[in-house]
């Protein structure tokens, strides 16, 4: 659940400079969820196809991915073109789709999963850890930054422990129902972990004291742009401002 | 010369019982003493109060034969003596494993580039070289405790104060800190419940309880 | 509910990012470089929390638990929630990259709302008044992100009221169920760690 599956791998665009990828899939996705232009949606998504052509992942995990996060936006999509207003094209009894209605989920549906995917293609990509380190470089605040490497580092000490304690319940037979004293289990859990985290959160806090902490964090590791990232940004922006121009003319 | 000199402490957590009163205890340079006791008499809470995380009530803590009392005052004792805890993960928070050795170092004020030296040395010595790049909380349980000494040893600490290192290690990597601890020239303190392991790496060790320390070999547990 | 990219309006979105920037700075203002390590392990476990899904009928629900965090983390829920929102964005795709300030106020607001109303139940300190506390934190974290969600989709398009009405009926079962355990996890950190309340006993 937590694993970063498309994180590890050594691709052309793996191998981009983060702060490039960050600033890209920021713009690209304001650009995308803004417009009402079908040629620019089209553009964006030649740019996707070649992405991820670049990327060398496999399709499948990729789409199977897609599948998952559409439940909400697939609901939309259905109900929209019955509840949107407009000249009516198909009349199933009281059911009445529009052809606004029609074009309107289309789009939706079109734009969620063009930014979707070129959120998979160049920011899960890299590791959070990275992407952190990028953020810092791109000035986002210092403890905005810090909060995002400690969250991420303690969610996967804090889940091994949830799931050890969840199978310590589960040997003591316990089996989740709808009843209160399911939920009332649920609840002493959670209780337990946020106790058990704060106690943590006390110890780490400690051992980062023994070893010179006194509040700012040096960093260590500096990004290089190398002349192929400097390159590629100049394509990157030219390409952008030409879709720009097409999604808001 | 002692390095660590405790005199007469008392110490009790806010809402807590007692757990420590009139504690005597001294570590001479060089020395390596082994400390075992039963679960909950106080031997962490000891150790927190040598590198000045607790503050005790009552009684002296004179380190390097200076008395400590300031936050300041343990800030050069914490650049002194290392302290390994309980658990690793409290001890790693960085992504990668160059970067949690080159943590202290760099708070420190030590310049970057003698820092990227520091960190291949020392995962030189505990027997990790190459390991630079890895993320942390992938390392096995054996792994992480060996970044968390080496990211202590990038200090160049005086005095080790190690709480349980033998934790979660199996025979063979429990053999690889012994080796490693006997390479080292510098004085410690190791709280262990592995009896074996504190006659192979300290020459004396005690066995602590009631807030009291009792040569281990007349005693009997 | 998260809301993805390329369904709401441009002044919905903009709205939405202007306020948890303001939030997010109120936050940020208020956590100190000491209590970093601390704020992050403690939105570590809301966020494993909001993993752990919890039966209803045939189906279940994953746990919200915001009016929980913002009664321990106060101003500073916006910052961690919108960390966890973004690491979620990153790691399942779940809620979306333009979005992130909308869905941020959405679950942040209400928990910030919940800190001011609830604390002085709190520091009461009697079992029912942290009984209270805790339905009241849920009814007000939850129904709040509820109709935040459905005034912006309403507000986005008047196409979109029966999936905003869609959306809130939704949330009745949530509010029962997060309505228990919270009362139950108030009270057990009441009495086995006041600290994290920020009421000392
Ligand atoms: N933060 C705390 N607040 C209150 N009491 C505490 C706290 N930490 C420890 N104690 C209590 O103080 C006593 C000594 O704890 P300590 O952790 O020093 O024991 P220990 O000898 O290291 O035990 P172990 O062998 O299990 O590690 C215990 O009874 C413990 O319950
Ligand atoms: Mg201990």
């Amino acid at each position: 659940m937590l694993q970063e599956p498309f994180a590890n791998g050594n691709s052309f665009i793996h191998n981009l400079d983060p702060r490039i990828r960050i600033l890209f899939a920021f713009f690209f996705a304001i650009i995308v969820a803004t417009t009402w232009h079908l040629s620019a949606l089209l553009w964006a998504f030649f740019f996707v196809v070649v992405v991820f052509v670049l990327t060398k992942l496999n399709m499948r995990d990729i789409l199977k991915r897609i599948l998952v996060v559409n439940t909400f936006i697939v609901l939309l999509v259905i109900i929209l073109p019955f509840s949107y207003p407009g000249q009516v094209i198909y009349a199933l009894g009281p059911l009445t789709l529009t052809k606004q209605g029609f074009f309107y989920a289309l789009y939706i549906f079109l734009k969620s999963n063009l930014i979707l995917t070129c959120v998979i293609l160049l920011l899960s990509t890299t590791s959070i850890f990275s992407l952190a380190h990028a953020l810092h470089h791109l000035h986002v605040p210092s403890k905005l930054v810090q909060l995002i490497f400690f969250t991420f580092r303690y969610i996967h000490v804090i889940y091994r422990q949830y799931q050890k304690l969840m199978r310590a319940v589960k040997l003591r037979c316990f089996t989740p129902k709808t009843n209160i004293y399911t939920y009332k289990t649920y609840a002493y859990l959670v209780a337990s972990l946020l106790i058990k985290s704060y106690d943590r959160s006390e110890r780490v806090y400690k051992a980062m004291v023994c070893r010179g902490f006194q509040g700012t964090f040096p960093v260590f590791r500096h990004f290089k742009m190398t002349t192929k990232d400097r390159l590629l940004s100049m394509a990157a922006t030219i390409y952008l401002l030409f879709l720009a121009i097409l999604a808001w003319k | 010369m002692e390095v660590i000199k405790l005199e007469d402490i008392s110490f009790a957590y806010p809402r807590g019982k007692i757990v420590l009163h009139g504690l005597n205890f001294s570590l001479k340079k060089g020395e390596r003493v082994g400390i075992m006791g039963p679960n909950g008499t106080g031997k962490t809470t000891f150790l927190q109060i040598i590198v000045g995380l607790l503050k005790p009530q009552a009684g002296r803590v004179v380190i390097m034969g200076k008395e400590r009392q300031t936050e300041t005052d343990f800030y050069e004792v914490r650049s002194k003596i290392g302290f390994m805890f309980q658990d690793p993960d409290d001890q790693l928070f960085c992504p990668t494993v160059a970067e949690e050795i080159a943590f202290g170092p760099l708070n420190l004020g030590i310049p970057r580039q003698e820092v990227a030296k520091i960190v291949s040395r020392t995962l030189g010595l505990v027997g990790l070289a190459g390991f630079e790049d890895r993320v942390t909380y992938k390392l096995s349980g054996g792994e992480k405790r060996l970044v968390a000494l080496a990211s202590l040893l990038a200090m160049q600490p005086e005095v080790l104060l190690l709480d349980e290192p033998t934790g979660d290690l199996d025979p063979q990597n429990i053999k690889r800190l012994v080796s490693i601890l006997s390479r080292l020239s510098l004085s410690y303190l190791i709280v262990s419940h592995d009896k074996q392991f504190l006659q192979q790496v300290t020459q004396k060790q005690f066995w602590f309880e009631d807030g009291r320390f009792l040569p281990l070999d007349t005693f009997h547990p | 509910m998260h809301i993805s990219d390329g369904i709401l309006s441009v002044p919905v979105l903009v709205t939405g990012a202007i306020l948890t920037a303001g939030g997010t700075a109120l936050g940020l203002k208020r956590l100190r470089h000491e209590t970093v390590p601390q704020t992050a392990i403690l939105s570590s476990a809301f966020f494993v929390a909001s993993l752990i899904h919890v039966p209803l009928g045939p189906s279940s629900v994953h746990l919200i638990l915001n009016g929980l965090a913002g009664i321990i983390l106060g101003w500073i829920t916006f910052p961690a929630l919108l960390i966890a929102l973004f690491l979620q964005t990153i790691l399942f795709q779940f809620g979306g990259l333009t979005t992130l300030g909308v869905n941020t106020f959405n679950m942040a607001f209400p928990g910030v709302i919940a800190y001011f109303i609830c604390h002085p139940l709190l520091k009461i300190g009697k079992p029912h008044s942290i009984t209270l506390a805790g339905i009241l934190a849920a009814v007000i974290g939850i129904s709040l992100a509820g109709l935040f969600v459905a005034l912006e989709l309403v507000f986005t398009g008047q196409g979109f009221i029966p999936v905003a009405k869609l959306v809130l009926v939704a949330h009745v079962p949530v509010i029962i169920i997060e309505a228990i355990i919270t009362a139950v996890i108030l009270n057990f950190l009441h009495k086995a760690k006041p600290e994290i309340l920020g009421v000392d006993k």
